[in-house]
């Protein structure tokens, strides 16, 4: 078939006086739709999701490795909450994410938000999509959710995949809190569900500073890098004592926080505060990343 | 244009180009604004993290005054306060830097270097919880009257401290009397700004000059400060300030500055934010979890503290018992130099029980209530030494050797460990400690 | 007003500052109150538009694009000569240094939500997802255009890749596609709705003879239904037949732009005269005194630049006494024109 063959509706066609019609009107719900193209796009494709995969497999694994050796004399033994896993499958939950927390899951959030902007602009799909128009503000904003709904979705995958095995391998029970107290299992679910909800949301400055290190460049995988290297060197940064007085806020400095929630009283000022520098986070690069996107020349 | 111009050519170039062809600048102007956007929000971020933490330092005035006299009066007589709080101790001890938030789980032993959190609460009686918190651990002493636990979340294991069938009923008998008796000793306890206020202050007026300082702000709440000098030059203590909340005259804060660094308190130990309302019961509630490692301590009840003081006036230590032999203290007050002989070293910075048992009444009032609390510290808490870390590379590390023995020095504390097994301890010079040696 | 060009100037264009003779359409005036264009409306125009890149390299060099209505508009340059920079100015892509532009009559950047889903764009090569399909990656455009209908989506998804022949391939992932068929897809992403105008950035890119001539027909189509058509190619003579109009680029500025017969028109034909050998000397002697210049002798056959009616010259060499074997009149081509302005040649090849 040739393209001078194809049916040509010619009705379709502006007539000569038509050039001279009003500026087409926006659609209501344009955003959503735009939106639910890019999460198709995000979740997707392949790559994403044996990242997502890959991510489910880690509560596995522990918790496989944790199940094997319970008997012998490393059983009980490890850093953080792996020891408690045998006594309380709902552990797995903390554990798993405590162990994803320090790189897995950057990395994650280095991939999904150095790609967003970055990795359109490598293929070319920027300018088309800019052409469409897509006003770059509402494309950021897009992009931006989409990558945190991706961020929140691997968080998810680990903690469900977590509760399951680890319901499955060691069973639920009452949980006992890092205060010695023991709480029932409804509370103790609760926590837990609290625990993944801040480790997700201890995620979004990181998402920031992605999108903004992605709107600098035409090479994806420079952003990408480029984000974990900030979570890595915060983490870095935080260990250093004669820097305490930037420790509070450093990016990574109050994700372990989440352990409040393992805590008699649940201190929801620390979280709050943990939350607050997220914010933070959020609103500066967030504030950079579109002074530099919507300013930017796309020559991709 | 020139000759050979196209004959296409009108006259209109020149108009076309400037009438509605306006120079874009207004595009430039607009992107310089864009860039002024985040830095307007790197501002205001930082003015609303940094805002509060001048204005509580601020603030703090209009108070009346009120002399040194009353001020340690209205302590005194203050009655125990029903509280929850938050409570930070720092220490700048001017040790070598020790991976203590490596080792993991909350420990004692972090609050050597470096800055802790805790969690407090207190009915105002005799009960209590304080809770030190590690990243992702936390370890509890929680005190029911006669009773006392500590957890520890790392390694899930409860220490439960218990009086002896006799003491117990004695207990009962002096709470009838007094409504409350005095709370068992427990190993690995936790530092509150009450328990420090309360030790300097006791014998403040003996040994030291009291001042007041000016008014200040502690976790919010207006408070007035004590200064206690020591009058004694030979000691490394440069003063202590303890700052006392103006409407309850609870002690909200502690700072002991050393003579050896002027810049910040060596240690410190005060709310970062504190109610004085009663905790909920279930907080100060302990029942061990189950598939938890427990122990239960026998401990002696303590005595009365007036009976306490009375004895150690007498040369006995607070346990009641006689003044161990091997132990000679020197100097006194500040300068107070305790000398332990006897001491089997090697054993016990290797975590064997046996060299604690060779360690004379550890409790014993050395030199300063800080002075004691810190050996209290380097004692190991118990047989199994409770903690992860390797006792004898963290004894390797923390002193060092001289002609003597092993040293370890502090801006606040020194001990010298002699090769022929003495230990001296005391907030004062290392030099003076040699000497003594 | 002189005609005669030498036909050899080479760089007389590029070598100077500011707009190298743009060559201005004679029916358009200028009101004198506004200085709005009147007399003919313009889908594309610009002034001044200039693009100076950080390394301080100057990609456009204040042009005047004018662009009327209904017209296919030849954008004609070698590779690096501006027309991409120059696109992505029109379209809003990049941020010009100075100058304006305006499409459809309103300016940009600023009217890009109002004008850009009227206009039809194909910028340096086609690009889309290579994951996606063609028609999840028109899917995709269709769903990013905040003024386009969902509940059609998909009737103008099938109609765009109907069109430009994909249909068969329309499940197929991009990554599988030819060239051509990459090609394709992008024209069918400019056709996704109805538009005013159409801007081709090299729409004939990989494309093979059969595909050009597909896409000339398109244009021709779409022109034809009042479409105006904005068509860059550094390979002229692939676009030169469906050109209503003309503009040249070479090292960031524009040359020239006009109607594509007036411009060819204008510049100086070559008069080639055939004679005998040995009237030849003569024949030069009687070009040369009518004032014709830069004669070139071959034998019997005799060019000269026509300076002059072509009768004058028959008639002078007749009276002469000349025996006149044949006069022709060579009109120059585009490209001819090109290399006369610019003194570089057009990549005749592929």
């Amino acid at each position: 078939m040739s393209l001078a063959d194809a049916a040509v509706p010619t009705a379709a066609m502006p007539s000569g006086s038509a050039t001279h019609a009003a500026a087409p009107t926006r659609v209501r719900g344009a955003w959503g739709r735009l939106l639910r193209s890019e999460l198709r796009l995000v979740f997707g494709r392949r790559r994403n999701i044996a990242l997502l995969v890959g991510l489910a497999c880690v509560p596995l694994l522990l918790g496989t490795v944790l199940f094997v050796t319970r008997d012998s004399a490393l059983g009980g033994q490890g850093p953080g909450f792996i020891s408690r896993v045998t006594e309380n499958g709902l552990f797995l939950v903390v554990a798993a994410l405590f162990m994803c927390l320090p790189f897995l899951l950057p990395l994650t959030t280095g991939i999904a938000s150095g790609d967003a902007i970055a990795g359109e602009a490598q293929a070319g799909t920027l300018r088309y999509l800019l052409a469409v128009p897509v006003s770059r503000a509402r494309l950021l904003g897009i992009k931006a959710l989409a990558t945190l709904a991706y961020v929140a979705c691997a968080v998810l995958a680990i903690a469900v995949v977590a509760f399951v095995v680890g319901a499955v391998m060691f069973g639920v029970g009452d949980v006992t809190l890092l205060s010695g107290t023991t709480v029932p299992v409804a509370d103790g679910v609760l926590r837990i569900a609290g625990v993944a909800a801040y480790v997700a949301l201890s995620l979004t400055g990181l998402v920031a500073v992605g999108l903004f290190l992605s709107t600098l460049t035409e090479v994806p995988v420079g952003a990408m890098a480029g984000t974990v290297v900030v979570a890595i060197v915060s983490a870095v940064l935080d260990t250093l004592p004669q820097l305490a007085v930037i420790h509070p806020g450093l990016l990574t400095h109050h994700w372990l926080d989440f352990a409040e929630f393992l805590r008699l009283e649940v201190g929801w000022g620390v979280l709050g505060q943990g939350l607050a520098v997220q914010a933070a986070w959020v609103a500066v690069f967030g504030a950079l990343a579109w002074s530099r996107f919507t300013t930017a020349d796309v020559t991709s | 244009m020139d000759e050979q111009t196209d004959p296409t050519t009108s006259a209109t170039a020149g108009p076309t180009t400037d009438a509605t062809g306006a120079p874009d600048a207004g595009a430039r102007r607009r992107a310089r604004r864009r860039w002024a956007v985040p830095v307007a929000v790197g501002a205001a971020v930082a003015a609303a993290f940094a805002g509060p933490t001048l204005v509580a330092s601020a603030g703090g005035e209009g108070l009346p005054d009120r002399t040194a006299e009353e001020l340690l009066a209205a302590v005194a007589q203050a009655e125990p306060q029903a509280l929850s709080g938050t409570v930070v101790y720092t220490a700048r001890l001017g040790l070598p830097e020790i991976p203590f938030v490596e080792a993991g789980g909350a420990d004692p032993i972090a609050l050597l270097g470096g800055s802790s959190t805790l969690r407090v609460w207190s009915d105002g009686e005799d009960r209590s919880r304080v809770a030190l918190l590690g990243a992702t651990s936390e370890y509890s002493v929680v005190r029911d009257g006669a009773e006392a636990w500590t957890y520890s979340s790392a390694d899930d294991e409860v220490v439960h401290y218990l009086l002896s069938d006799a003491d117990a009923a004695r207990y009962a008998e002096l709470e009838s009397q007094l409504e409350q008796g005095p709370p068992p000793e427990v190993a690995g306890d936790l530092p509150t700004p009450e328990e420090a206020a309360a030790q300097v202050l006791a014998a403040a007026e003996e040994t030291s000059t009291v001042s007041v300082d000016g008014q200040t702000t502690v976790a919010g709440r207006d408070a007035y400060q004590l200064v206690v000098t020591p009058r004694s030059t030979g000691t490394l203590v440069a003063r202590v300030v303890v700052a006392v909340d103006a409407e309850t005259s609870a002690p909200l804060r502690v700072q002991v500055w050393s003579t050896q660094d002027d810049g910040a308190p060596a240690l410190e130990v005060g709310f970062t934010d504190v109610e004085f309302t009663v905790p909920d019961a279930a907080v100060l509630e302990f029942s061990a979890p189950a598939g938890a490692d427990q122990r239960d301590v026998v401990v002696p009840l303590p005595e009365a503290p007036e009976a306490d003081a009375a004895r150690a006036q007498l040369g006995t230590d607070a346990h009641g018992l006689p003044t161990h032999p091997d132990v000679t203290v020197t100097g006194e007050g500040w300068d107070r130099v305790v000398e332990l002989a006897g001491v089997d070293v090697a054993s016990l910075v290797a975590g064997d029980p046996e060299g604690v048992e060779t360690l004379p009444g550890g409790e014993l009032t050395i030199g300063s209530p800080e002075a004691q609390e810190l050996l209290r510290e380097f004692k190991p808490t118990d047989g199994e030494g409770g903690m992860e870390l390797d006792t004898s590379a963290l004894y390797e590390q923390l002193t060092t050797e001289v002609p003597e023995g092993r040293l370890l020095s502090s801006t606040l504390l020194s001990v010298l460990v002699t090769h022929d097994g003495r230990v001296l301890v005391g907030a004062v010079p290392a030099e003076t400690l040699r000497d003594l040696a | 007003m002189a005609t005669t060009l030498p036909a050899r100037q080479t760089p007389h264009a590029t070598g100077r500052a500011g707009s190298a003779e743009p060559v201005h359409r004679a029916d358009v005036a200028v009101d004198a109150a506004s200085g709005m264009l009147t007399g003919v409306d313009l889908a594309v125009r610009t002034a001044g538009l200039t693009k100076r890149f950080r390394s301080g390299q100057v990609a456009v060099d204040g042009i005047d694009l004018e662009v009327p209505r209904g017209s296919v508009y030849g954008f004609l340059g070698p590779n690096g000569s501006g027309k991409t920079t120059t696109i992505r100015m029109l379209l809003g892509l990049v941020g010009p240094t100075d100058g304006r532009a305006w499409l459809l009559g309103e300016p940009m950047p600023d009217a890009a939500a109002r004008v850009l889903p009227r206009v039809g764009v194909l910028v340096e090569g086609p690009a889309f997802q290579p994951y996606l399909s063609g028609a999840a990656n028109l899917a995709r455009l269709d769903a990013a255009d905040a003024t386009a209908d969902p509940r059609t989506s998909r009737r103008r998804t099938g109609d765009a890749l109907e069109r430009v022949g994909l249909a068969a391939a329309a499940r197929k992932p991009y990554r599988q596609y030819s060239l051509g068929m990459k090609q394709r897809l992008g024209l069918a992403a400019a056709l996704l709705r109805p538009r005013d105008l159409l801007v081709l950035d090299e729409p004939t890119n990989g494309l093979d003879p059969q595909g050009t001539r597909e896409v000339r027909h398109l244009v021709r189509e779409l022109a034809d239904a009042g479409t105006t058509v904005l068509v860059s190619s550094h390979l002229l003579t692939e676009i030169e037949q469906v050109c209503s109009h003309i503009g040249i680029m070479s090292r960031g500025r524009l040359l020239a732009q006009g109607e594509r017969s007036v411009l060819t028109d204008a510049r100086p034909a070559r008069v080639v005269v055939t004679t005998t050998v040995a009237d030849a000397d003569r024949a030069a002697a009687v070009l040369g005194s009518l004032g014709l210049v830069d004669v070139v002798r071959d034998g019997a056959v005799l060019e000269a630049a026509l300076g002059t009616p072509p009768e004058t010259v028959s008639a002078a060499l007749v009276g002469a006494g000349v025996p006149l074997l044949g006069l022709e009149v060579r009109r120059p081509s585009l490209e001819q024109l090109f290399v006369t302005l610019t003194g570089e040649g057009f990549d005749v090849a592929r």
